[in-house]
């Protein structure tokens, strides 16, 4: 392949998932609200077009031409860039996953992965840990006590939470032998019984936790708990900055789905008769529906919950997951 | 849904009192506490009763504007004025009790003798936006004249449309098809009030 | 050609956001510069096919720059300017100038001799972790251990500063309720 074509493809390729998947953001929130609705004995969004379809559009719409509200005390350049930060690198992170199998298309083969890094999970991991700027650079500049405490939240959120993400996926990381998730991928080809998930079920739950916390989702949505700190880090923020936070929250849920999927549930390996590409989309829709599942079934918990939970449960959980593993591998 | 459910009123509550430990204090009971809420599946039961649900899709949502749910009869909303029922003269004899009693002053009416020397009711205008829907008026009317109504959707553009007679008075048409029901609001006589009535004790 | 490109774009924009870092006097934008800067120098890292250490710098660097920001919430109020305090500046900058001039010919010496030889020469077919592995666990096994053990010492003595008074919850109450309850039931 020449320079020329590997500019052109990866050109396309990022159009393409930016594209879809800023998209597929919006309409996992009309998604949202159906589940939660439907789980609350509510309808959700009926209203605009079929079935409330064209919420997302009205939504839309009514997010960019509202007023971009900058506080009189905030610190403006940086409060304004809080969300960029927050969207851009949600979908810096999707770079480094392997989306589906390799297809053919108008004769030339398709590598669905816009940089195969070859520590594609340290990748995305780390990149979607920076994206906890966004909040917290939200939270300091909007020069409100609200935001404030959202960001102290973020902090601490990411600092634990960050810890357990590696720890638990140092133990799959070690059966495997290797950071490419591609590598990972093929290293399940062999059907379900393949799965990781079946040898490492700890590190599974471990992940999904701690997955929770990083992309800021109900059981520990501290960030912006209503209940509690009025909206956190987006008190202040308005029209499509307060949207971008949005984008940048759904496209990482997303991606964990995908991280999950790919690490511990087979990825994109043909399942039986159901191919690979079908196969990877499924567990993505499941693993999404599950966050939306949790967040109809299950209470917020405390800040010192939180700690406690990641401090002296999952991290001596995942700590021991990794020995053992270890001890396995060696024998 | 029927009315007969808002008109019960003797509903028995079957509260049911859920005992409360004490919080754990030892670190061995906290520990215990800990393991046996991850093992006992408590999350899990969550999961599954909102599942339930959804899959019963059970829904309860009144998609208001389209659907409404009944109003109860005695419900104090938009008041109306009725009309006799043979003639289609209106009801209202200019006493004036319900501009007197109205402690929100918002109604106002203007009254004149007209050639019969009968009282006719000129200007009668009801000041919606002042008014605190007591249901004074439609109590003192003598007549049945005013009644409290069931329509509770008033916002308009202007205030004026707030004081419109016309907006209450029963259109004639309305009331030659039959339309004008004798017990819908507050302030009217109760359908069974034949039976209600009681000789008056006398033997004093 | 990318490569140029995105070398001299990455160095103007590191030293950009370092020379933020030094010369702002806002905590908030010397803070989100020095993060900035940090996570710019990853892209160096990339470009020299050194992808594990890329990542790496933006993983350490984005949770240590991240206790920065806990430190300036606590201390400063961010939306505000520091007031400094610096009493001589020519000769502050003069001696702080000088040393960093120092310091770079230090390090870019080496670049002018014809006499360098990699102690451990990038083996082929071996990967990126594999071998920041085997120079970790060879040549600086001591100084990682090393690490290690500072790391440690540091971990127990934060517990020991902080933990004293851990068993008090600051939510919970326990005490309180039981003599509330205790009250009650007189």
């Amino acid at each position: 392949m020449t320079m020329t074509e590997f500019v052109i493809s990866t050109i396309v390729k990022i159009l393409v998932v930016l594209g879809i998947f800023s998209a597929l953001a919006g309409f996992g929130t009309y998604l949202e609200r159906k589940v939660l609705a439907f789980m609350q004995r509510r309808l959700g969004p009926m209203h605009v077009g079929p079935y409330g379809l064209l919420q997302v559009l009205a939504d839309g719409i009514k997010l960019f031409t509202k007023e971009d509200i900058v506080p009189q005390n905030s610190i403006r350049p940086i409060f304004m860039i809080a969300p960029v930060i927050g969207a851009a690198t949600a979908f810096i992170a999707l770079a480094a996953v392997p989306l589906f199998p390799e297809f053919e298309i108008f004769g030339i083969t398709v590598h669905p992965i816009i940089s195969d890094v070859n520590v594609g999970v340290l990748f995305v991991l780390g990149v979607m840990a920076s994206g906890l700027y966004a909040p917290l650079l939200a939270g300091m500049a909007s020069a409100n006590k609200w935001g404030l405490l959202g960001a102290a939240r973020t902090v601490i959120q990411l600092l634990s939470y960050e810890v357990v993400t590696g720890l638990s996926i140092m133990a799959p990381l070690m059966m495997v032998g290797s950071l490419s998730l591609i590598d990972i991928n093929n290293y399940q080809s062999g059907g379900i019984g393949d799965w990781i998930v079946w040898s490492q079920p700890v590190a599974f739950v471990l992940f999904l936790i701690a997955g929770f916390a990083e992309t800021n989702r109900t059981p520990f949505d501290l960030l912006e708990h209503e209940a509690e700190i009025v909206s956190g880090y987006a008190t202040e923020y308005s029209g499509m900055r307060w949207g971008m936070f949005f984008i940048g929250e759904y496209t990482n849920m997303i991606t964990m789905a995908f991280l999950a999927s790919i690490i511990f549930l087979g990825g994109f390996n043909d399942l039986g008769f159901i191919p690979g590409g079908l196969a990877i989309v499924l567990k993505v829709s499941f693993l999404f529906f599950f966050f939306l599942w949790t967040r109809a079934a299950w209470p917020h918990i405390r800040p010192d919950q939180l700690m406690w939970l990641c401090w002296k449960v999952l991290l001596p959980l995942a700590v021991i997951n990794v020995v053992i593993t270890g001890l396995v591998l060696m024998i | 849904m029927s009315l007969e459910q808002f008109k019960d009123r003797n509903v028995t509550q079957n509260y049911k009192f859920i005992p409360v430990d004490k919080p754990p204090v030892a670190p061995l009971d906290k520990f215990k506490q800990a393991l046996k809420r991850t093992f006992k599946g408590e999350l899990f039961v969550g999961l599954w009763v909102v599942f339930r649900e959804m899959v019963r899709f059970n829904i309860h949502t009144v998609q208001y504007p389209k659907e409404k749910l009944p109003i109860s009869p005695r419900y104090r909303a938009v008041h109306k004025l009725y009309r006799l029922l043979e003639s289609g003269y209106e009801r209202c004899i200019g006493c004036g009790l319900c501009e007197k009693i109205c402690i929100a002053n918002c109604i106002r009416m203007d009254t004149r003798y007209d050639e019969n020397q009968r009282k006719e009711v000129t200007e009668y205008t009801i000041n919606l936006g002042r008014c605190i829907f007591c249901g004074y008026c439609a109590e003192v009317c003598p007549e049945l004249a005013i009644v409290h109504g069931g329509r509770y959707e008033n916002a308009s553009e202007q205030r004026a449309h707030f004081v419109l007679r016309d907006d209450i008075l029963t259109p004639l048409d309305f009331l030659k098809e039959g339309k004008q029901e004798e017990f819908p609001g507050f302030g009217a006589v109760s359908p069974n009030a034949d039976e209600r009535i009681k000789k008056t004790p006398l033997a004093y | 050609m990318f490569e140029a490109i995105a070398f001299y774009t990455f160095s103007a924009v590191t030293i950009a956001m370092f020379t933020i870092t030094v010369m702002s006097k806002n905590a908030l934008y010397a803070m989100s510069a020095l993060a900035a800067g940090m996570i710019m120098i990853s892209g160096f890292f990339f470009l020299l096919d050194a992808d594990f250490l890329g990542v790496v710098q933006i993983i350490v660097y984005t949770g240590a720059v991240m206790a920065f920001y806990a430190f300036g919430m606590m201390f400063f109020n961010t939306t505000r300017l520091v007031k400094e305090n610096i009493r001589a500046p020519k000769l502050v900058f003069l001696l702080s100038g000088m040393s960093a001039l120092l310091l770079v010919v230090a390090l870019v010496a080496p670049i002018v001799s014809d006499h360098i030889e990699p102690f451990y020469p990038v083996v082929e077919g071996v990967e990126n972790p594999q071998a920041v592995g085997i120079v970790l666990f060879t040549k600086y096994l001591v100084p990682f251990e090393l690490a290690a053990v500072m790391l440690l010492v540091a971990m127990i003595a934060g517990i020991i500063l902080a933990g004293k008074k851990m068993d008090e919850s600051l939510t919970l109450k326990v005490d309180g309720e039981d003599e509330f309850q205790n009250k009650g039931s007189k």
